[in-house]
């Protein structure tokens, strides 16, 4: 029961992807190796907002949906792994309305998730670093710190 | 500024009103809707509203109705069931009266406003609102409720209403259902006047068919429109209200014809368009099988075969799609049946559909239908995908038919997808580029899902056309299908299957076009087909009498501004995926990227990639002395380039910015003013440092070999050729990050050329012995830059040093540990660098769980206390990470197996003193000052610690009744002791000590945090 509700609402958020998506981005369930599409796994890239350090870049993000979900939060992760103080070293991303405990409500629309990861790649959040090495650089040396994202995104560039 | 005074006549009141209505400042509207406001809210509101309700301005009218709808609202408690029956007559007989005096349409509408806002309060005093309201039209004033009773049947009261009386109705009811929907419908408070609304549904349904009734006047026009959009509401309304399908599903399903009826109308169709569409895409089982059939006949009618003609070959800017749309909306609501009904019509429809896709005018500009029509495809071929693999081996019959349909879809789609000519490209702006570039995408990943099912075919079909392309050298053709075949790429390329089929368009003469460059070839076709080489990397793995030939090409576009980095990027994956069938190339690659580097200074980028293809073909090479031989070539490169970096910084005359080391240095690579010397230098020798990480990346092996973890080390299969390569770029190495000692980048760049040995099992000028590597580390002082960033490399090598024999392991921790140690004791507190504190802990944490008894012989003896001492400090401190492997840490120290009964001793000894202090760390958290997602990661240690110690009761119990005010940091937070008792703390403990390290120790951990924190801290979820 609790699956045909996710998977039910999960072919709701396609639909209304196709019909309305942020400049840019780019969603789509992933598929097994019959072609089938799996409604659990999606692709998605994020691209760096305007006027930002992260102009021009694109990012793929993997998003994975639990059987519980809208219930539970989906997972979000940086394939490969993003360096990003609110970026776990795995890739997962640390942000709260991805949190069960903390701001994830059923209704927020995979739009609406993709827009807040863009949103926290140029507003990290500092009160939950996930990965030292970017949280550092970020508080001890912003110079340093835009330099290395500035590489990161021209190694991912926007086609 | 003062509020205005209550006015004392109508007459100030109605010229209050006048001002609200006129261009006016905005304070002085806000203090005369300030002072409205009063007095509506006043006893004397309904007295106003009455008194103005006739007026003959429309202003101060539509203000008197207003003010109803206030004193409703907030009023309404204060009426009796008498008051509010002749409440409800005069309204009636005020709306009525507003539209025979020929007062505006908005007074009107605002009465029906009150007129719902009465019902939403007083639905059981008017439950058949919609019957009742027509009867008192008809009668012409508002009359009892009780009246209804003698009234005629509804649909005759309809038929007497003239025009205006049926187009007021209809404002009513469509109003109704769009207030009332706007209430919530699971809440208690509301759910009589849902129930109540749905009772209408027979009468709204009467008196909408009048609405669908051939118009006789413009008035009658208009009602039509209005009737069809209030249609669309109940209908919407109905489908949420799902509990009273036959209440209002049923009647309503009545006037699916009549609506159709207005498809033919050409001032109707867009509404009507909208309508069905709407409702198919949303509420797809409104409609019966009869309905249906309707609407497929209706698909086949004159009129329906000149709008699809129109959206073919019309102006979609200027006439809209609306047609298209809803042919969609009917295929996306019956996929199903459509897709198995081999019939005639559905697939005459179907055929429309794949039609749609051949619309004129350019993506997506002109052609605004293509992409929906693509979604729909999309969706039939999914259906047909679930469908094909859940039947039991049978081949469906339908399934020839659908195949037929694919093939269109698949020719119209590559036609959609070719470049228009360059002059038209240059007038779209960027969201059109975009736009395009999005549905080029669509088309990629419609046709991976074609693939499942066509397989072989599709790629057949693709070959072909790309060599009749080629033939007709129609090259926006062309390119499309080489975009296309890129696409299938992900299918297909590991199977050598489809490998005839690809031979014919990677043996073509095309590639040889493409060397010959742009002037022959356009440069999107050029890019395409470049890309189109690395898709199918592994193709050529199995066919390498391409490969040289492909190679050639992309090198001769690294230097192209556009194709350069796409270039680089595909000779990187082409290299690194063919290397063993390369090695024979090694020198000619390096020739050719000194060629290029001494042409022009590469883009740093595609310049690392290249150097990494070298690298991986060089890896590749089997005889030692060749593999060193080309690897020395390579690497001379950049040890020049370095020395070269050196030499500028202390003799800047030697800047010369004709000279192309010069400019190796420009970062950007064109900058406004030429930067100073030192940075010029920098920037060459961290080049050169990346190239040199690109080779450590591709000189990693891809195969993988077995580790003999008891004899012979890396180092003693290292020959002395190799040992003193290695040497020389330690050396550099070493060299580099003294010069440039201030540069975190440099620090960072040799940790990835550290790293890139650790993985490795075999010899290699990266793969340093242990020894080098150690020495490297405890030499780097507290100052050096990213320090945080060695420790945490300095922790990969220790899981690289497990990785490999046993022998020479304890040699490497004794000396790393006092450094790591060392460097944390300079840290003025553990929050000041919270990459070392983490690295740090994390770092002796590794020791620990394999090799104890380093840790405990580390010299002085104080090093270990002041570690355990920092790390509890931690554990108070508030910097997540750090905390986190301060929490495994004692995770880890808590359950240690000592292997020798002398270090058991000391370990317990240890504990003995650091226990009750650990209990006081983790309470003082527990009892409020961890953040929420600390406690899963601080329950750890606590559960180890009942598991494992016997006296961890007591320790947390002293831990428990001490506050935290002495200034020491443990014990139970004082903020939390007045909220809970001692009781309380007592009761937690048993809980925790009973559960035994159980999961649920974590829920108790919790609950008890929440409850020290105070219930304000509970998320509200």
């Amino acid at each position: 029961m609790g699956s045909t509700l996710c998977q039910n609402r999960l072919i709701e958020e396609r639909k209304q992807w196709r019909k309305d998506h942020p400049f840019g981005f780019w969603a789509k369930p992933q598929k097994n190796a019959q072609g089938v599409l799996d409604m659990k796994i999606w692709e998605c890239a994020i691209p760096g907002k305007k006027d930002t350090i992260w102009e021009g870049g694109q990012f793929k993000l993997q998003i994975t949906f639990p059987d519980e979900y809208p219930t539970k939060p989906p997972k979000c992760k940086f394939v490969p792994p993003l360096f990003h103080p609110n970026v776990y070293p795995s890739g997962t991303v640390c942000l709260s309305i991805l949190n069960e405990e903390e701001a994830w409500k059923p209704a927020i629309t995979l739009k609406q998730i993709l827009l807040g990861v863009q949103d926290l790649l140029n507003d990290p959040n500092p009160e939950s670093p996930a990965q030292a090495e970017a949280y550092n650089l970020f508080k001890k040396d912003r110079a340093e710190y835009e330099r290395r994202i500035k590489r990161i995104v021209r190694e991912n560039a926007a086609p | 500024m003062d509020p205005l005074p209550l006015p004392t006549s109508l007459a100030e009141v109605e010229a209050l009103i006048r001002a609200l209505y006129q261009p006016n400042p905005p304070e002085t509207i806000s203090r005369i809707q300030e002072v409205l406001q009063r007095l509506q809210r006043s006893p004397e509101g309904w007295q106003l509203a009455q008194s103005l309700i006739a007026h003959p301005e429309d202003n101060i009218r539509f203000y008197a109705a207003l003010t109803l709808i206030v004193k409703l609202n907030r009023d309404s408690a204060g009426l009796d069931e008498d008051d509010a029956k002749l409440l409800l007559e005069n309204i009636i007989t005020w709306t009525i009266q507003s539209l025979s005096d020929g007062a505006a349409p908005f007074v009107t509408k605002k009465l029906c406003s009150a007129l719902i806002t009465y019902f939403v309060l007083f639905s059981r005093l008017w439950p058949a609102c919609v019957r009742h309201f027509i009867y008192c039209l008809d009668i012409g004033r508002g009359v009892p409720v009780e009246n209804l009773d003698d009234a005629l049947a509804t649909e005759i009261l309809v038929g007497n209403l003239d025009s205006q009386k049926l187009k007021v109705a209809i404002w009513f009811v469509t109003s109704l259902v769009e207030e009332v929907g706007k209430t919530d419908m699971n809440s208690i408070k509301y759910a009589d006047v849902h129930q109540g609304l749905s009772k209408n549904g027979q009468d709204v349904t009467c008196l909408l068919a009048r609405g669908f009734a051939p118009p006789v006047d413009e008035i009658g026009l208009k009602t039509q429109e209005e009737t069809l959009a209030c249609y669309q509401a109940w209908i919407l309304y109905a489908q949420r209200a799902s509990s009273n399908t036959d209440l209002l599903v049923t009647p309503l399903r009545q006037l699916v014809d009549p609506a159709m009826q207005c498809f033919t109308n050409e001032h109707l169709f867009q509404a009507t368009a909208e309508l069905f569409s709407d409702v198919l895409q949303n509420y797809s089982g409104f409609f019966t099988k009869a309905n249906y059939d309707a609407l497929a006949s209706f698909f086949e009618s004159q009129w329906a075969a000149a709008h699809y003609q129109q959206i073919l070959h019309g102006n979609h800017r200027e006439d809209g799609i609306s047609f298209g749309l809803l042919m969609l909306a009917y295929g996306d609501a019956q996929v199903q049946a459509l897709l198995e009904g081999t019939d005639d019509r559905s697939q005459r429809f179907l055929e429309s559909l794949s039609g749609l896709l051949a619309a004129d005018g350019y993506l997506v500009g002109d052609d605004t239908i293509f992409v929906p029509a693509l979604e729909f495809w999309s969706t039939f071929i999914e259906t047909m995908i679930d469908c094909t693999f859940s039947e039991d081996g049978q081949s469906p019959i339908w399934k020839p038919y659908a195949e037929q349909h694919l093939k269109s879809v698949v020719t119209n789609s590559w036609r959609k997808i070719q470049w228009p000519p360059a002059e038209t490209f240059a007038e779209w702006d960027s969201s059109e580029r975009t736009a395009f570039n999005d549905a080029r995408k669509d088309v990629a990943d419609m046709l991976q899902s074609v693939f499942t099912l066509e397989g072989l075919d599709l790629i057949s079909f693709f070959a072909n056309l790309f060599l009749q392309a080629l033939a007709s050298q129609s090259w926006a053709e062309l390119e499309a299908t080489a975009f296309c075949l890129g696409a299938l790429s992900d299918c297909i390329s590991e199977d050598s299957k489809y490998d005839p089929e690809l031979s014919k368009v990677f043996a073509s003469p095309f590639f040889e076009l493409l060397g010959q460059g742009q002037a022959v070839i356009p440069l999107r076709l050029r890019q395409t087909g470049l890309s189109l080489i690395e898709r199918y990397n592994e193709y050529f793995e199995r066919h390498a009498e391409y490969l040289p030939n492909a190679l050639n090409l992309l090198f001769a576009a690294v230097g192209d501004s556009v194709l350069g980095g796409p270039s680089a990027r595909s000779i990187s994956t082409l290299c690194s995926s063919c290397r063993s069938t390369l090695t024979g190339e090694a020198g000619t690659f390096i020739r050719h990227y000194q060629d290029i580097r001494g042409r022009q200074v590469l883009d740093t980028l595609a310049e690392e990639k290249i150097v990494l293809a070298v690298a991986s073909i060089i890896q590749s090479i089997t005889d030692e002395n060749e593999k060193l031989q080309k690897f020395g070539e390579l690497y001379a490169i950049f040890k020049k380039d370095f020395e070269f970096a050196v030499q500028l910084r202390s003799q800047p005359e030697l800047m010369d910015l004709s000279n192309p080391n010069v400019l190796r240095g420009l970062d950007p690579p064109n900058p406004s003013t030429v930067p100073p010397v030192e940075d010029i230098s920098l920037h060459i020798a961290l080049r050169s440092m990346r190239c040199i990480a690109s080779m450590s990346k591709g000189m990693q092996d891809v195969k993988e070999y077995p580790v003999d973890l008891e004899n012979d080390t890396q180092a003693a299969r290292t020959s002395e050729k190799l040992a003193a390569l290695q040497a020389d770029i330690v050396n550099l190495i070493i060299g580099v990050q003294q010069v440039f000692s201030t540069t975190g980048e440099i620090v960072e760049i040799i940790c990835n050329i550290l790293r890139a040995g650790f993985s490795e099992t075999e010899p290699g000028p990266f793969v340093f012995p242990a020894e080098v590597i150690t020495n490297y580390f405890v030499q780097q002082p507290f100052e050096t830059p990213r320090l945080g960033t060695l420790l945490s490399t300095a922790c990969s090598f220790i899981g690289s040093l497990y990785r490999g024999p046993k022998a020479i392991i304890p040699n490497q921790l004794v000396r790393l540990v006092p450094w790591v140690i060392a460097l944390l004791q300079n840290l003025s507190e553990p929050e000041e660098d919270t990459e070392i504190s983490q690295n740090g802990i994390c770092l002796i944490d590794k020791v620990l769980s394999k090799y104890p008894e380093v840790l405990f012989q580390v010299q002085p003896q104080q090093m270990l206390e002041f570690f355990f001492m920092f790390t509890l400090k931690v554990l108070n401190g508030k910097e997540p990470l750090p905390k986190h492997a301060a929490a495994d840490f004692w995770s880890d120290f808590i359950t240690l197996k000592p292997p020798s009964p002398e270090l058991s001793a000391q370990v317990s000894s240890a504990m003995t003193h650091l226990g009750p202090l650990l209990a006081q760390t983790l309470i003082n958290n527990i009892g409020g000052n961890a953040a929420r997602s600390e406690l899963d990661r601080l329950s750890e240690p606590l559960k180890k610690l009942v598991t494992q110690h016997v006296q961890a009761q007591a320790w947390l119990e002293g831990a428990l009744t001490r506050t935290d005010d002495d200034g020491n940091g443990g014990g139970f937070p004082s903020a939390a002791a007045e909220r809970v008792s001692m009781q309380e703390r007592a009761a937690f403990l048993k809980k925790v000590v009973g559960l035994r390290g159980a999961r649920q120790t974590n829920q108790v951990v919790r609950e008890f945090w929440l409850l020290c924190r105070g219930s304000s801290f509970a998320y509200v979820s």
